[in-house]
């Protein structure tokens, strides 16, 4: 204990070399620090983002698979249609609800502005199905989906885009030039993993998009919202079963589908954030790394300096550990203080982030710890070196050295 | 200055040489000397600059080890210990001043006394009580809290020689202790060296160049050329 003390003082002696030594240190913790924490708000995002599109959901896309996996030219093919959308809705028991839907671009007008949007053909049930709500107003139904009804419901950035800050309900607008009823607006919803903007959209009857506006009748997609997250794996195998007796395909046969599940997304997504973080930590530790190779410099550099301290120290009875442990310590409390600040910095700079950037940069607590208490091993470690060399000095050179 | 009732320190070379190699050359500082130093004694080792007086005294204090001989402390042979045994042993029994007072730079005078305590493993009041005493016992009393480089030469040897008696050694060993000094200073300071020696009765090995601080001492030895004269 009194030779760690007499470590101590020793830093203490020199102030402001003490600090700059310490200096890699801190920045080498610091930038761990806010790297993982810039790491796991990217994590978050992306999982928040895929929240948002529902946990529970599969999107049938149509298309061939080849052997790896790899999808070739995905969503361009036709094969997929409103009866399949039905099916799925009533023949898979893990599937609680489904809905076909089909996108297109088109230039949307409202009598004083106009804004080129994404019109999206769906079915009634296509906003449980997405578990997204309405701010105002209702949704088309069976009815207007049977008949094919000039009835739009608008996102969010489109109403604002065409009619302000106002309710957009019981106006019209013009799609292609033919008039549509607004019956609804919808909740805000954000960006999709996928990076489109879920506000920019006209929702109308998927039996309105498909014989005025593009004289088709296929569906893009086919979105299926399985009971529970537990059932999504049993959702996707009655649907793969289902459509492959439909379609026809021949046991062995590739399909002419690809189902997706959010949650294998999300997984993915999860998978790949880890990585980011783990290689942003790894590059940030080089620099803790550099700091602890400038703290094996510097007390290289002292023990050299000191060689006299120690050969006194040695002739008045300090035995070669006393003076390891001294000059230990001195490695250790350089890294340790040095962590802890660099511990403390990173915070900080962690809550500026959020406060400044609006990232969800999280305080990664364990890390911080973690790294605070690796960098002290780190000191100690290259402390090492420099320690046993001053431990092993021969007092009377050292006494002899000037 | 307490007075210390533990006996001094006997200290017996047997025929001990040490052979310095500097770049492949073999230099010879002492080339075969067999010395009793009796317990109490205050012996003068006397020679020219080179002639190995001082490597006589740091083999005796254990600084060294000898190339071939040995060294006794008592009936102990002592010189073949590790390094940790001898530095314990240094710590305990020998005090040692030397020419250029050898204080601990950035350090204030009674943490230099302290020092040999803490190595010992000395509660601090203990030790702070007892560097105080010695400070004051070497007129140094008023100036605790200075740096070493706040002293003149003629301090800094005074604290050096509080330091030497922290650990009341049995062997204190001064290596021409007023060889940096002005002549005042230097009769004060081996006044206060012999006054302590003569009430303590430790054994003290006084190294110098000068023979007219030898005739303070009870006993001189000669030393040339790594050989005891006349003996």
């Amino acid at each position: 204990m009194l030779l760690v003390f007499l470590g101590l003082k020793a830093l203490l002696r020199n102030p402001y070399r003490s600090i700059l030594t310490s200096l890699g240190i801190v920045i080498g913790v610091l930038s761990v620090i806010v790297l993982v924490s810039i790491g796991l708000g990217a994590k978050a995002l992306v999982l928040q983002s895929i929240q948002n599109l529902g946990p529970n959901l599969l999107v049938v896309i149509p298309g061939s698979v080849t052997d790896s996996g790899a999808q070739v030219g995905g969503g361009t093919d036709t094969t997929l249609t409103v009866e399949d959308a039905q099916a799925i809705r009533e023949d898979c028991p893990d599937v609680w609800n489904a809905s076909g839907a089909l996108r297109t671009a088109a230039q949307v007008q409202s009598p004083h502005a106009n804004w080129s949007t994404v019109i999206l053909g769906a079915e009634p049930n296509y906003l449980p199905v997405r578990d997204w709500h309405l701010a105002h107003g209702g949704f088309f139904g069976p009815e207007e989906e049977d008949s094919a009804a000039r009835v739009a419901v608008l996102g969010r950035l489109v109403a604002s885009r065409l009619f302000g800050l106002g309710n957009p309900v019981g106006n019209f607008i013009q799609i292609n030039h033919s008039p549509f009823r607004v019956i609804g607006l919808l909740s805000s919803k954000g960006q999709s993993p996928m990076g489109m903007n879920q506000d920019d959209m006209v929702v109308i009857p998927l039996s309105t998009l498909q014989s005025q506006i593009m004289g088709v009748t296929y569906v893009g997609v086919i979105l299926a919202a399985a009971g529970s997250p537990e059932r999504v794996d049993d959702a996707k195998r009655e649907i793969r079963d289902l459509l492959r007796l439909r379609h026809h395909i021949p046991p062995g046969g590739r399909p002419d589908f690809d189902i997706q599940a959010l949650s294998d997304i999300a997984k993915t997504a999860n998978r790949l954030s880890l990585i980011l973080t783990v290689l942003l930590a790894l590059i940030a530790s080089i620099s803790l790394f550099v700091g602890g190779i400038g703290i094996l410099n510097i007390m290289l550099v002292s023990v050299r300096e000191r060689t006299r301290e120690i050969g006194i120290r040695m002739a008045i009875g300090a035995r070669p550990r006393d003076i390891l442990l001294q000059f230990l310590t001195e490695s250790a409390a350089l890294s340790f203080f040095g962590g802890l600040a660099g511990g403390l910095l990173g915070i900080l700079s962690i809550l500026a982030i959020r406060s400044f950037l609006g990232w969800p940069a999280p305080i990664p607590w364990e890390g911080s710890l973690l790294t605070v208490v690796g960098a002290t091993f780190l000191g100690i470690l290259f402390g090492l070196y420099p320690a046993w060399r001053a431990s092993r000095l021969d007092p009377m050179e050292a006494l002899r050295y000037e | 200055m307490q007075e210390d009732d533990r006996p001094g320190l006997s200290v017996r070379l047997d025929s001990v040489t040490k052979i310095y190699v500097v770049s492949g050359e073999e230099l010879p500082a002492i080339r075969g000397i067999t010395l009793s130093i009796d317990r109490g004694e205050a012996l003068a080792v006397v020679g020219s600059s080179g002639s190995g007086k001082s490597t006589l005294l740091h083999l005796s204090g254990l600084l060294d080890r000898p190339t071939t001989g040995a060294v006794f402390y008592g009936d102990r042979r002592v010189d073949h210990l590790p390094a940790s045994d001898r530095a314990v042993l240094r710590n305990r029994s020998v005090g040692f001043v030397f020419q250029n007072f050898q204080l601990i730079p950035r350090t204030t005078a009674i943490e230099n006394v302290e020092m040999p305590l803490l190595y010992r493993g000395v509660s601090s009041r203990e030790r702070r009580e007892r560097a105080r005493d010695l400070l004051a016992s070497v007129g140094m009393g008023d100036r605790e809290r200075h740096y070493s480089s706040q002293l003149s030469g003629g301090q800094q040897q005074r604290v050096a020689i509080a330091r030497a008696l922290a650990a009341s050694p049995g062997l204190l060993l001064a290596d021409e202790p007023t060889g940096n000094l002005d002549s005042r200073s230097a009769s004060s300071v081996l006044e206060l060296l012999l006054s302590i020696q003569e009430r303590s009765r430790m054994t003290l090995v006084l190294v110098t160049h000068d023979t007219e601080v030898a005739r303070f001492a009870t006993r001189t030895v000669r030393v040339r050329d790594g050989l005891l004269e006349g003996s």
